[in-house]
This record gives C-alpha cells, sequence and structure tokens, in this order.
C-alpha cells in the first residue's frame, strides 16, 4: 500500500520558487490499478518519480508498505526499489551497452540472484523476443525496446509497477501492443500498477483516475 | 557575420549553464600552463643569456694580439655600445727573494660591463660585490700571490718599474678563462698603471680584450660590421664557442626549456580535445535542430567558430594574464638564485603564448566541430543522435600538425621535433591499433565475471573505439609527464656525474717523467688520490694531406683557433674515460703513427679517417694516420686533448706529465710544501672555475625542477578534467541503476574499477611510449646514454592505476548527487 500526507514538491528558479506539486493527500491499495491523468506540466511524471522514490520532496511524507520511503538514504530507497518496484519509462530507458538479455537480467543480478539468466530469458521469451536476447539496446526497434523494458519490469516480481507514459514514443499500433502486454503481465504478477498518462482509453481500462491540475489534485 | 549575434547568445546561454565549464577550464589550463612556461623560459633563456654574458663580462669581446683600430672603437660608439678594456700578459714579479710569474690584467674603469668581480679584505673573509677594478695605484691579487711572494694586504708590489699597494685579494672574476697552461695567479690593475710598468714593449706577448655591450641590435649590427675586418690575430667571442664546458650546460638546459613547453602543449592539447569531444556530443541535438529550421553546414560551422573564436579570446587573455602571474611567482621564489637583474619578460612572448591559446583551440577543437557541420536534419527526426563517425586520420592529422608546428616554433630544433612527434605518434598508434585488438577478445570473457567486475570492465571494452580514444589521451598525457621528469633526472644526474663532490680542483703541469712515481707517492702521503698521469708534448698542427692546415680552416671556427696555437699532444694505450668513438676504431694495441681526433675539431677542419696529419713539435716534424674520431665531454673538468697519439709515435720528443686531483680546504696548505720541493711543476688551482660552473647548473637545475612541477601539475589537473568530460554517460548509466536498486556501493566499486582499469592501460602505453621517445631523444638530440629504466615500469603502471582511479572515485560524487529521476527526465 501507498500512502502520501501532505506531499510537496518546489524548485528555485530564477524567477523564484516554483511549485510543481502541493499538498498531495493518497492512498493507493495493494494490488490496484490507477492512471494519474493530467494535462502536460501538471506534475504526473513528478509524483510517480517521488512515490518510487527516484526523487524526494520538499514537504509531506510517503509511506510504502508502513515504511516511510522520505526518511530513508538513496541507498535505503535503492534497496527498496529493488525489492518491490518496477518501472517503465516513456524512453525505455535501456543501457546502451548492455543486450537484451543483460538488461533484464541486471536488477536480478544486483539483487544476487543466481537464476537471473534463466529468469530473464523466461521473461523475454514471454514478451516474445526469444530471438533478440543477444541484440544491443540500440539495436532493437521503439516496440522491441518497450518489451524489453517490461520484461526488465516484471523480472523481479514487483509488488509496485510504475509506468509513466509507456505508449509515448511509440505509434498506436504497438503503443496498443504494449498496453495489452503490461495488462497482462499486471495480471499475471497481481502487481500494484501506477501509470501515467494522456490516453483516456488508456486511463479507462485503470481501476481508478486521479487527474492532477497545476499540482494539486482534483 | 550574418550569425555572429546568434552565435553570441548562444554562448551566453551555454556559458550561464555552465555547459562550457569543463571546456574553458581546459583552455585556461591550456593558455595559462603555455603562458607562464613561454613567458619563464623566455625571461629565463634571457637571463641566462645575460649571465653567460658575465662569464666573457660582456656581451661581445674582441680579442688581439695588438690594438686594434681607432675606427672600430668609434664605430662601436655610433652604435650606443658601452665599452671597456682589459691587458693581459704574463710577468714574473720578485718580492721577497720569491719569484712568482703571475698573469697581469690591467682593466679599465668601465670594467666588467656584465657581472661582478669578488674581493676580500682576508683570507676569503667578508667578500665584497664591486663593479669596478681597482683605482690607480693600487693593485688586487689572487691569494697565491701573498703565500708565494709573503706579501700581506697593505705591502707594496713591483710590476716593471711601477710600485703598486695591494689592496684586495680577488675571489671572483666573471671572465677568467679554463685555459690551463696560461693560468698563473692573477694581479688585476688599473689600466692607467699599464704605462708606467713599461713591462709593454713592441713585441711583447700581450693580449687585448676589447669588450662591448648593450642593446642586442646594436650589437649584431656591430658583430655583423666587424667580422669582414678581422684579421687571423683577432678573433669575437661568444659563450657557446668559447667556453664548451658552460655552453654545454647551457645547450641542454635551453633543450629542456624546449621540451617543457612541448609537454604543456600536449597535455594542453589533449585537454581541448577531449573537452571539445564532449562539447560536439552534447550539441549533436541542437544543431540537428538548426539544421532542421533550415541552417547550412557553412553556416553551421560558422556558428561555432565564431563561439570557440571568442571563447578562445576570453580564455587566452584571461590564461595570458595568469601565465603572467606564474611566470612572475616563479622568479620571486628563484630571487635568491638568479642575478638581481632579471631580463623583463617580453611582450612577443606574451602575444605568441595568446597565439599559441588559439592555434591550441582550434587545432584541436576543429576536428569535433567538423563533425557538427555534418549532423543530417533526418537525424533529428529520427532520433538517431550518435555522433557520426569521422576518420580518424582527418582529426589526428590536423591535431598532430598543428602539434609539430607549434613544437618546432618552440623549439627551433626540427630534429628535435621530428623525434619526439616520429618516434611518439607511431608508438602510440602502434598500440592503438594493438590494444583495439586486445579488446575484442576481452569482450568475449566478460560474462564469466563477477557482476562489479562486469560492469566495472564493460565501459572499457563495449566500445574499444571510445576506449581506446580515452586511453591514448591519458597514456600522452602521462607519457609527457614522464618525459619531463625522466629527462629532468638524467640531465641532474648528468650533471652531478661530471662534477661529483670531489671534482678535481688541481691540475699539476710540467711534471718530468722522472718525477712521476714520486710525485704521486707525495700526494698519496697527504691522502690525495691523483688521477691518471698523462705525457704531453706541446706541438702545431700543420699540414692535412700534405696541404697547409691554414687552407683548411674557417674564420672564427675552432680549428682555425686550434692551429693557431700549440696543441698538448699526448700518448694513450687506452681510450681516456668520458672518450666516445665515433667514427674509426680504437685498438690498444696500435702501432705508432696513429692518432685519434677530437670529432668537433675533426669537423671543423674537414678532417677524416684515413687522413694524414703534419705535426711540428719545436724544429721537428712528423706526421700520423688518423685512424679513429672522438667526441668528448668538456664540462668534466678532466683533461681533455684534441689528439691522442698511439704509444711510440712521440717518443722522440721530450714530454712532460699532467694530472688532476682534488685537495680539500686542509690538504691545500700542504701543497705550498709539494711545490717547493718540485720546483719545475705548474700547480693550477681551478676552485674558482669550478665553483662558477656549480653556481650555474645549482640554478639550472632548480629552475629545471620548477618547471618539471609545472608540467606534472598540468597533467594532474588535465587528467581530472579529463575524467570530467567522461562524466555524462556514467551519470545516466548511474542513474538507470540506482532506478533498478543498485547502492552506491555498487556503483563506486564499478567506478573504480574502470577507471583503475584505465589508468593501468594507460599507465603501460605511457611507458612504452615515453620509452621509444626517450631513446630517441638521448640517441638524437640530447646526445646522453640511454639507460632502460626499470623503475618506470614498475612505478609509473601503478601510480598512473592509483591516481586515474582517484579521479574517476572523483567524480563519482557528480555521479551520486543527482536523484535519478532529475538525470531520467532531463533525457
Amino acid at each position: 500500500m501507498i500512502e502520501t500526507e501532505n506531499l510537496g514538491k518546489s524548485v528555485t528558479t530564477a524567477d523564484g520558487l516554483l511549485h510543481i506539486l502541493a499538498s498531495v493527500n493518497l492512498i493507493i491499495k495493494p494490488g490496484e490499478s490507477i492512471a494519474i491523468i493530467g494535462e502536460s506540466g501538471s506534475g504526473k511524471s513528478t509524483l510517480i518519480s517521488l512515490l518510487a522514490g527516484l526523487d524526494t520532496p520538499s514537504t509531506g511524507k510517503i509511506r510504502i508498505n508502513g515504511q516511510d520511503i522520505t526518511t530513508m538514504d538513496e541507498d535505503g530507497r535503492a534497496a527498496l526499489r529493488n525489492q518491490l518496484i518496477g518501472f517503465v519509462f516513456q524512453a525505455f530507458q535501456l543501457l546502451p551497452a548492455l543486450t537484451a538479455l543483460e538488461n533484464v537480467m541486471l536488477p536480478l543480478e544486483l539483487n544476487g540472484d543466481k537464476q537471473a539468466k534463466a529468469k530473464a530469458t523466461a521473461l523475454l521469451d514471454r514478451v516474445g523476443l526469444a530471438h533478440r536476447l543477444n541484440h544491443k539496446a540500440k539495436q532493437l526497434s521503439g516496440g522491441e525496446q518497450q518489451r524489453v523494458a517490461l520484461a526488465r519490469a516484471f523480472v523481479t516480481q514487483p509488488a509496485l509497477l510504475f509506468a509513466d507514459e509507456p505508449t509515448g514514443n511509440l505509434d498506436s499500433k504497438t503503443g496498443s501492443h504494449i498496453i495489452e502486454l503490461l495488462f497482462e503481465m499486471n495480471r499475471e504478477h497481481q502487481t500494484t500498477l501506477i501509470l501515467v498518462t494522456h490516453d483516456k482509453q488508456l486511463a479507462e481500462r485503470c481501476q481508478r483516475s486521479i487527474r492532477l491540475a497545476a499540482g494539486q489534485l482534483i | 557575420m550574418r550569425h555572429f549575434s546568434l552565435a553570441l547568445k548562444l554562448l551566453w546561454r551555454d556559458g550561464r549553464s555552465g555547459e562550457l565549464s569543463v571546456l574553458v577550464l581546459a583552455l585556461i589550463i591550456a593558455v595559462s600552463g603555455s603562458a607562464g612556461i613561454t613567458l619563464f623560459a623566455d625571461r629565463l633563456q634571457n637571463t641566462m643569456t645575460n649571465q653567460a654574458a658575465e662569464f666573457l663580462a660582456a656581451d661581445l669581446v674582441i680579442t688581439s694580439s695588438a690594438q686594434i683600430p681607432e675606427s672600430w672603437l668609434q664605430q662601436a660608439q655610433q652604435q650606443h655600445l658601452q665599452q671597456a678594456q682589459s691587458v693581459e700578459f704574463s710577468s714574473v714579479l720578485v718580492e721577497n727573494n720569491s719569484l712568482l710569474l703571475a698573469s697581469i690584467k690591467a682593466v679599465s674603469a668601465a670594467y666588467p660591463l656584465r657581472g661582478y668581480l669578488k674581493t676580500s679584505a682576508a683570507d676569503y673573509q667578508q667578500e665584497a660585490i664591486s663593479y669596478q677594478g681597482p683605482k690607480a695605484g693600487t693593485a688586487w691579487v689572487e691569494q697565491r700571490v701573498l703565500a708565494s711572494l709573503n706579501l700581506k694586504l697593505g705591502d707594496t708590489l713591483t710590476i716593471g718599474e711601477q710600485a703598486l699597494l695591494v689592496q684586495r685579494v680577488i675571489t671572483y672574476e666573471p671572465d677568467k678563462r679554463g685555459d690551463f697552461y696560461s693560468f698563473s695567479p692573477r694581479v688585476m690593475i688599473n689600466q692607467q698603471d699599464l704605462q708606467a710598468t713599461g713591462v709593454i714593449q713592441p713585441g711583447s706577448h700581450v693580449h687585448y680584450f676589447f669588450q662591448f655591450s648593450g642593446n642586442p641590435q646594436a650589437l649584431a649590427d656591430f658583430k655583423q660590421w666587424l667580422k669582414p675586418l678581422l684579421t687571423p690575430s683577432q678573433r669575437l667571442m661568444d659563450i657557446h664557442e668559447d667556453r664548451p664546458e658552460l655552453g654545454s650546460a647551457l645547450d641542454r638546459a635551453e633543450r629542456y626549456l624546449g621540451l617543457s613547453s612541448i609537454v604543456i602543449t600536449l597535455i594542453a592539447g589533449v585537454a581541448i580535445a577531449m573537452a571539445t569531444r564532449r562539447y560536439s556530443e552534447r550539441h549533436l541535438n541542437a544543431t540537428a535542430i538548426l539544421r532542421c529550421l533550415g541552417c547550412k553546414q557553412q553556416e553551421i560551422l560558422w556558428l561555432y567558430s565564431y563561439q570557440f573564436i571568442i571563447l578562445g579570446a576570453l580564455a587566452s587573455s584571461l590564461g595570458c594574464g595568469l601565465g603572467w602571474l606564474a611566470q612572475d611567482a616563479l622568479f620571486v621564489m628563484l630571487k635568491d638564485l638568479l642575478p638581481a637583474q632579471l631580463a623583463s619578460p617580453s611582450l612577443l612572448a606574451v602575444s605568441f603564448s595568446f597565439a599559441t591559446g588559439f592555434m591550441i583551440l582550434l587545432g584541436f577543437a576543429l576536428p569535433p566541430l567538423l563533425r557538427l557541420k555534418n549532423v543530417t536534419a533526418l537525424s533529428v527526426l529520427r532520433r538517431d543522435l550518435q555522433p557520426l563517425p569521422v576518420a580518424a586520420w582527418l582529426v589526428y592529422s590536423l591535431a598532430a600538425s598543428l602539434v609539430a608546428l607549434l613544437i618546432w616554433r618552440y623549439t627551433q630544433d626540427l630534429k628535435m621535433t621530428l623525434t619526439l612527434l616520429g618516434v611518439g605518434f607511431v608508438t602510440l598508434l602502434g598500440f592503438a591499433w594493438l590494444l583495439g585488438k586486445l579488446l575484442w577478445p576481452l569482450q568475449q570473457g566478460l560474462p564469466k565475471l563477477s557482476l562489479v567486475w562486469r560492469f566495472g570492465l564493460q565501459g572499457l571494452v563495449r566500445e574499444p573505439p571510445a576506449s581506446v580514444t580515452q586511453i591514448m589521451a591519458f597514456s600522452l598525457t602521462l607519457a609527457a609527464m614522464i618525459l619531463s621528469f625522466s629527462v629532468r633526472n638524467d640531465l641532474i644526474a648528468d650533471w652531478q656525474q661530471h662534477l661529483p663532490a670531489q671534482t678535481p680542483n688541481y691540475f699539476a703541469l710540467n711534471l718530468a717523467p722522472n718525477q712521476q712515481e714520486q710525485f704521486a707517492q707525495d700526494l698519496q702521503s697527504q691522502n690525495i688520490d691523483s688521477n691518471i698521469f698523462f705525457p704531453v708534448t706541446r706541438g702545431r698542427l700543420v699540414t692535412l694531406n700534405n696541404t697547409p692546415v691554414q687552407q683548411h680552416v674557417s674564420k672564427d671556427s675552432q680549428g682555425e683557433s686550434a692551429t693557431h696555437r700549440e696543441l698538448s699532444l699526448t700518448w694513450s694505450k687506452e681510450l681516456p674515460e668520458d672518450n666516445k668513438i665515433i667514427a674509426g676504431q680504437w685498438l690498444p694495441s696500435s702501432p705508432a703513427g696513429l692518432v685519434s681526433v677530437e670529432a668537433k675539431l675533426a669537423d671543423s677542419l674537414g678532417i677524416k679517417v684515413g687522413d694524414e696529419l703534419g705535426f711540428t713539435v719545436g724544429s721537428q716534424q712528423f706526421s700520423a694516420k688518423v685512424n679513429s674520431l672522438r667526441s668528448l665531454q668538456w664540462d668534466t673538468m678532466k683533461p681533455n686533448f684534441y689528439m691522442i697519439f698511439s704509444p711510440g709515435t712521440l717518443a722522440a720528443f721530450p714530454s712532460t706529465l699532467l694530472t688532476s686531483f682534488y685537495a680539500d680546504g686542509q690538504q691545500k696548505s700542504a701543497l705550498s710544501a709539494l711545490a717547493k720541493k718540485y720546483p719545475s711543476i705548474t700547480l693550477l688551482e681551478v676552485d674558482l672555475i669550478l665553483k662558477q660552473l656549480q653556481n650555474l647548473l645549482s640554478q639550472l637545475t632548480l629552475a629545471i625542477n620548477f618547471l618539471l612541477c609545472f608540467a606534472l601539475l598540468a597533467g594532474f589537473t588535465v587528467l581530472f578534467a579529463a575524467v570530467l568530460t567522461t562524466l555524462d554517460g556514467r551519470i545516466y548509466s548511474g542513474a538507470l541503476m540506482r532506478t533498478l536498486g543498485a547502492n552506491s556501493q555498487f556503483l563506486r566499486q564499478i567506478q573504480i574499477i574502470e577507471f583503475a582499469a584505465l589508468g593501468f592501460i594507460s599507465g603501460v602505453l605511457a611507458v612504452c611510449v615515453s620509452a621509444a621517445v626517450l631513446y630517441g631523444l638521448y640517441s638524437q638530440v640530447l646526445h646522453m646514454a640511454y639507460q632502460p629504466k626499470w623503475l618506470l615500469w614498475a612505478g609509473v603502471p601503478p601510480c598512473a592505476t592509483f591516481i586515474i582511479g582517484m579521479a574517476g572515485y572523483q567524480g563519482l560524487r557528480r555521479v551520486l548527487s543527482y536523484a535519478p529521476a532529475q538525470v531520467l527526465r532531463e533525457l
């Protein structure tokens, strides 16, 4: 379960303090799927980064399964991410020097998993890339890269999956394939899904939608 | 100029966002480093030349056996040159029933034009500096004169018909010359008293020295005007020709200054190249967008060139300022060791440094900029923004030819330039190729390693071209540093070897062969070790292949001076220490009738192996065939000979023996007893010359140490800056790995492993490159023996591993300081 309490984020700019998020109070239950929607610049990506522990808030608290992650240091949050959290990014974010297989194995290996190769191969097979295991990220198409990213996100069997506009960089046909795959795998792994999207149809597939405007929940 | 304002705006934005900080830092290091060293070198060189002039007591000296025409002196006056004169001759002095052959020197009021005299009241007590010689009616004498003639200060000394008051003891004379055979103790008097002594009569053997100093251009003009007018008995003197033992030390020091300039230029170039590579990679996106908006390739090139020209002007100005301060600080630190009057920094050197900044910047920055020009509009739409491959030769040949040009300008030494560049680049490229080949198989073995090692090494192994470039940059910087370091060590060791603590400070001449054994024993009883006894016969070289040798000489050459006087001819079975055969052969059992000739003299007279040389000893003639040419070290203070004959060749002629030895302060007093026991021998004390030489060398050593520090400091700064330029990719992959759960310890380990490996490989490569360049440099340019330096092999790779590993570790802080979300969002 994720709980936020009075969550806020502001940055200093040349024109003074800019509030990106303010007073966000939110509860996400286990197994729930949530779409965060809103216009560009409304603070969606910032919220998801904070919830996943990729950034630190300026005010407020975030609790994941009862643990306050705002009091943890970067290494503590990294360990938490490794155990609980999977990610899918708009720009795929694969390590370019690694092959598809190595990219998927990475989170397992960081955890010292001896079965990394077998598990990663199985997941890549599941996303239909058994024939692309040893291709480097650069040699894959956008759709293929996002499938590798999906496999990487699910390979640690995370309790939470964060997806930040996962189809934003793909054409509509490839995008809908990826979404199908995402929801299928989410069902199979019974993961809590938090999704940032502009796509109304995609949002409607989630159990609940929350809307952000100018950094606040409405 | 259409895009100038856009260029200015882009530059301003980049500057404000911190985008240019690495490039600007590299540029400032480059320019201030090269400006500092150029200015320092230029100023030190001028100071050293000035100081070298002290050894002549003037900038230019005409020696003559008679008065020179009045019109010459008038010409010098027209050129606004200062003038002084001294007259030297030998005279026998008689006081208190003792006889002494002294070397009298009568000096004019303006003597010395350069440098100073040192005198003391009593023996070496309260030394005082004086910029003028003795006043009329007085004489200054060396301590030996007082001892030999039983005189003390305040007594009267009679030279010829003139009685003079002995006023001071001379302890230092700038232009005391080390001609051992005319070396008798000095008595210095005022020129006004010369006439009254009545010693100089028509036909007397007298040396006149006409000294000049002033503006370099006026001196050069005067020299040119004078040269055709000189008669065979007149000669122009110059420090390099006239004092070979000082000249060669100066030459080498000058070369070291040149080398340091090259080292700094190279290091600076590497820094700029690394920084612009990063700059161009980070500007691919913006360039592609400009291309999309209709910018032509040429316009893109101008847009960036304008920015670099502005940047270059600003950084060069700042660098020149900092360089100026740096060299000034150096001179302040060296104040006590350098002469009180320093040459002022030349504006030419400043403007040259400014231009150098530009040349380094454009030479190293242009190739990566050309890559920006080639970005296609399509690449932005496809988001395919990888840097376009550019033919490596274009990048490197441009930079290399620029470095060549700079090196040549700095050193004015084509041979040194070609040696450094040729050997360095061939080795570097050879190893780069080899490294590329070696990295590939390593890639195959990577999956077998543990996660930390795999990630640590993969940065190196996955993209060989990028790694090879990085390794080349590091090893070039390290090699440049090693080069500076080793040459400095060898140069100083070489000097110390020439002038060790117990360098002979006495020469004993005119020893009869039957006295040799007894004399050696007497020395031994005073705990003085004598060196080899060389037999000496005085003779003249008269013919070369049966033609008069005068036909083979050119004016003012070493050959001319050697054929105008008697030479010390010796014979030996063994090749003397420090002599090296460079042509022909040295045969221990050579038959009589062969001669080995000193190489520079041979070169000056055109003597080759197999030539027939004719000599006269007294009225007798003999000839010998040249069987070898020798090079020798003039700066060792040991007896050196132009001509060494095979044993037996000179058997028919009378000879005396010559040896040298070291005596310390206490042993010196015993020597006067020895001088009394062997009245025929001449004991020459060369302490003053030795002290002069040692002073000069210790000053040069200090200056060289500072230059080395400068080069090393620039090297280290550049190594750290270079690490910074490679951080972008690491910050990204670090953020991504942290997103996936990697902790900071893991990131720290992989970063250290990668940089340590980089350091180790660069260290090994740097030692290989520097060994090759050093070998070339020693054998071709510095003419010093090359010894393989095992300590470098053992020391440099671990040091490089540590230093570059630490630089990587330092850079890691930036990798860890970003929140992952921040990095991933920026992409």
